[in-house]
């Protein structure tokens, strides 16, 4: 009996050295798994409401799996919501509301809809069947149902050309300015590394408003170079590449100098591929940062609706369509979903990769 | 055409066509090498520089683009705060806009009493309820925030299954945008939202228990039960009780004590958090062990006994009927803030968790292994290894989550709109309506608004800064 609790108790290690499984695991993975529930329970509870039809969205209906009340096609009536009568004697029987809902309502059995009866309502349950909701998604989609005002191709084209070009931006005028402090003793090099230590400490929501001036006075306001420029030269992704490019050996470069390399040459057939675990980690922050940002956007494009990114139009929407929940709740999901897929592509990647090279 | 429109396409103008005429006459291209000619189009200033300068040109071509970019969206608008903060009216043009000196710092400061937003002028009522708001904020989310996210990165730490599964479980709200973010707990807080459901269903099936009849005794016995297990279970250990055990214990006894009440006698309203406190101060005392800490394990116990016996269970399981609360909407109930602080943690924490995660990773085993072979209680490693060796990992954290919690911005603007009233009304939301939402915009209002915001988070970073300077030298 002992050996068995001693087999299931027992953690990873040699079987000598290995430590039981002590009330402190079960502590621990007591809390990891509430952390967990905590972070998944909201993503996939409005996973699963986007796909419930309208009226259980509406009804705040708190089962898991869509239900949607059947609906048959009742000659001279058109489509009615099918519902079943208990008789008190415990007989079930289909039929459909043929006046307004009251304490003695008039049905008719869908096979003789002209034979109106009347039943308490207390004994009608409606008809229900599990059915994905697929119009939540393709309604302002495909701007069906008169879903126009989310336009989601230009959203997504928006959100996709600031986020490509700014991350391509980044990389390129980052790498070169970490080259240049990691790789070359010039004067002024002190002076630089501070300065950009310092844009490192000044918050972006301190200089909103005299930012604005700026990008106004170069008439990139209003358009997504607006949105895109400013944050383009980040000081961390400075750094992140710098700390990197410490590493590689200068003679690497004293041997390409000799075959006549020229610096540039030097920056983009070897700097540049060495350092590509680096500009990775990069890239991906770059990208999770011009996906998700909010406030500047808000700021620059928010008065041209064929300007707005993602985020903007998902505002837009939820602020105009206050009560469409299923809706707002399935672009959500369309907008989540992008972002869901890459991480857990790269999840690993990401995770060790801003663990090891550190700052936000 | 716009000014930077004509300027941008002068540049590319410039940098194409001198480029394409200035490395044709230098170099010899084969057709096949297009694409190097490309790259060297792009790097095309880069190779000017060195042609004219030798090498010392080279890195200041370099950082050319990624300085100027600094120096016109960064330091610029850094010194043309003050400008702005100075001049009046609304206009967007500078020179236009009249420079009155400090009275938009003086509309401010126009208060009766600093402390009391609503005896100030229009301006400055908005300006100290989103500073004072903030200010909230930042001193009830940094700790919460950064203790959560050490313990977390404890926990992920230790040796146990699955490591990069919840690693990357904790960070996946980091991914997510504040919009969807403000979207799906807008839905799950909603007034019949599921939290309310999933509450009153947990609250009906516990009435519905506690109206069973024995619940009172069955539970009574029970609970003596797993006190007895769990206190024989942390003095078992030969010399010294075990801390994990204890964990266990003080978790029942913080129950206990919430339920039965003791603080009632002395007039005080609930006993939730004397017995939190107590439980805190029991398990500092385990860890530091000795003598006292058995005997203050049995006194706790003794006291468990006794307040298991006056708890009379079937009232305080019988709750009545659930009201749901509208979450976000209520105003004086403070549930607003506290789900703001939530969802601020829920979607930062895993960043924060990374980094701590990383620092503790970069400890040495050895030194464990040494603690071990002296055999060092874990709570003692812990506060001699691990916390020292943690602790610069942990200021820049604290920094960091100070400078992010000071520009909360898109969660409450999305969740609550600054409300109920204006409880969760922040700074930045102050700044950014000043300027740019009124239908008489501001911006001087603003700039001074931004200023004193920054001097704010320079004080509390400089603060923290000293502080911990002052722990390491101790």
């Amino acid at each position: 009996m002992s050996r068995v609790v001693t087999f299931l108790t027992r953690t990873r290690g040699r079987a000598d050295t290995a430590e039981r499984f002590g009330v402190s695991d079960v502590l621990a993975y007591g809390y990891l798994l509430f952390g967990v529930l905590i972070v998944l329970v909201p993503v996939l509870w409005t996973f699963f409401t986007s796909i419930k039809p309208e009226r259980a969205v509406d009804n705040f209906d708190t089962r898991l799996l869509p239900y949607a009340q059947v609906e048959e096609n009742i000659p001279g009536e058109g489509d009615k919501p099918v519902w079943i009568h208990t008789a008190p004697d415990g007989t079930e029987q289909e039929v459909f509301k043929a006046g307004p809902t009251r304490s003695i309502t008039d049905v008719a059995t869908l096979d003789a809809p002209a034979e109106v009866f009347g039943v308490p309502r207390d004994e009608l349950s409606p008809k229900e069947e599990v059915r994905v909701a697929t119009e939540n998604y393709l309604d302002p989609l495909l701007k069906r149902n008169g879903q126009e005002n989310f336009n989601f191709p230009v959203y997504l084209y928006n959100s996709v050309f600031v986020t490509v070009v700014a991350t391509l931006i980044t990389l390129l005028i980052n790498a070169m300015a970490a080259f240049a402090l990691s790789k070359y003793r010039f004067r002024g090099r002190l002076t630089f590394t501070v300065l950009i230590v310092a844009t490192l400490l000044i918050p972006a929501s301190i200089i909103l408003v005299s930012l604005f001036f700026v990008v106004w006075s170069f008439g990139i306001f209003g358009s997504l170079w607006g949105v895109i420029i400013p944050a383009a030269a980040t000081p961390t992704g400075v750094f992140l590449l710098r700390q990197y490019m410490l590493t590689i050996p200068d003679e690497l470069l004293e041997a390409a100098r000799m075959d006549a390399a020229s610096e540039w040459r030097i920056f983009w057939r070897i700097i540049l591929p060495l350092s590509l675990p680096a500009l990775s980690v990069l890239a991906i922050l770059s990208v999770i940062w011009r996906w998700n940002d909010f406030l500047w956007p808000l700021i620059v494009l928010i008065s041209d609706p064929t300007q707005h990114t993602l985020q903007l139009g998902l505002t837009q929407f939820a602020g105009e369509f206050n009560t469409d929940f299923h809706y707002i709740l399935a672009m959500t999901v369309v907008t989540l979903l992008p972002i869901t897929l890459v991480f857990v592509w790269l999840q690993r990647f990401i995770t060790t990769g801003i663990a090891t090279t550190g700052l936000k | 055409m716009s000014l930077a429109g004509s300027l941008m396409l002068g540049l590319v103008l410039a940098w194409v066509l001198g480029g394409s005429i200035w490395l044709l006459t230098t170099r010899r291209y084969r057709v096949t090498q297009s694409p190097r000619f490309a790259m060297d189009l792009l790097g095309f200033p880069v190779e000017l520089a060195q042609s004219l300068f030798g090498r010392t040109g080279v890195p200041y071509a370099l950082l050319l683009p990624n300085m100027l970019i600094f120096g016109l969206f960064t330091f610029t608008p850094m010194i043309l705060n003050f400008y702005v903060s100075f001049t009046g009216g609304s206009s967007i043009i500078l020179y236009d806009r009249p420079f009155v000196g400090l009275e938009k710092y003086a509309d401010i400061f126009r208060c009766e009493n600093y402390l009391i937003p609503k005896s100030c002028s229009n301006a400055g009522y908005n300006f100290f309820t989103g500073l004072y708001n903030t200010l909230l904020f930042v001193v009830i989310q940094v700790p919460i925030m950064c203790s959560v996210a050490l313990v977390t990165a404890l926990v992920v730490n230790r040796n146990i299954r699955g490591r990069g599964f919840w690693r990357a479980m904790f960070f996946y709200p980091v991914m997510l945008s504040p919009v969807v973010i403000a979207n799906i707990w807008n839905w799950v807080l909603n007034r019949k939202g599921v939290l309310n459901a999933s509450l009153d269903g947990a609250q009906g099936a516990l009435n519905a228990l506690a109206g069973a009849s024995g619940f009172d005794m069955v539970v009574t016995v029970i609970l003596a039960v797993v006190l007895i297990v769990v206190t024989e279970r942390a003095l078992r250990a030969s010399n010294e009780p075990s801390l994990a055990w204890t964990a266990v214990f003080a978790l029942i006894f913080v129950a206990l004590v919430a339920w039965s009440n003791p603080a009632s006698a002395l007039g005080l309203k609930g006993s939730f958090l004397p017995g939190l406190g107590l439980a805190i101060v029991l398990l500092m005392i385990v860890s530091k062990g000795g003598r006292l800490a058995r005997i203050a394990l049995l006194v706790a116990a003794a006291a468990c006994a006794a307040m298991l016996l006056s708890i009379q269970f079937s009232t305080v399981f019988d709750l009545g009927r659930y009201r749901p609360v509208n979450w976000l909407v209520t105003p004086n109930t403070g549930w607003p803030f506290f789900w703001l602080v939530f969802v601020f943690c829920w979607s930062h924490m895993g960043f924060y968790m990374l980094i701590l995660l990383a620092g503790l990773q970069a400890i040495p085993h050895d030194l464990y292994e040494a603690a071990k072979m002296d055999a060092t209680r874990p709570a003692r490693a812990f506060r001699r290894i691990t916390l020292p060796l943690i602790m610069p990992t942990l200021t820049v954290v604290v920094i960091l989550s100070l400078i992010r919690s000071f520009q909360i911005f898109d969660e409450v603007y999305l969740l609550t709109g600054g409300g109920p009233g204006r409880e969760t009304y922040m700074i930045v939301q102050n700044i950014y309506e000043v300027a740019f939402t009124d239908s008489q915009p501001d911006y001087g209002q603003a700039a001074a608004g931004s200023v004193l915001m920054a001097v704010v988070i320079a004080i509390f970073t400089f603060f923290q800064l000293w502080l911990t300077r002052r722990q390491s030298e101790l």
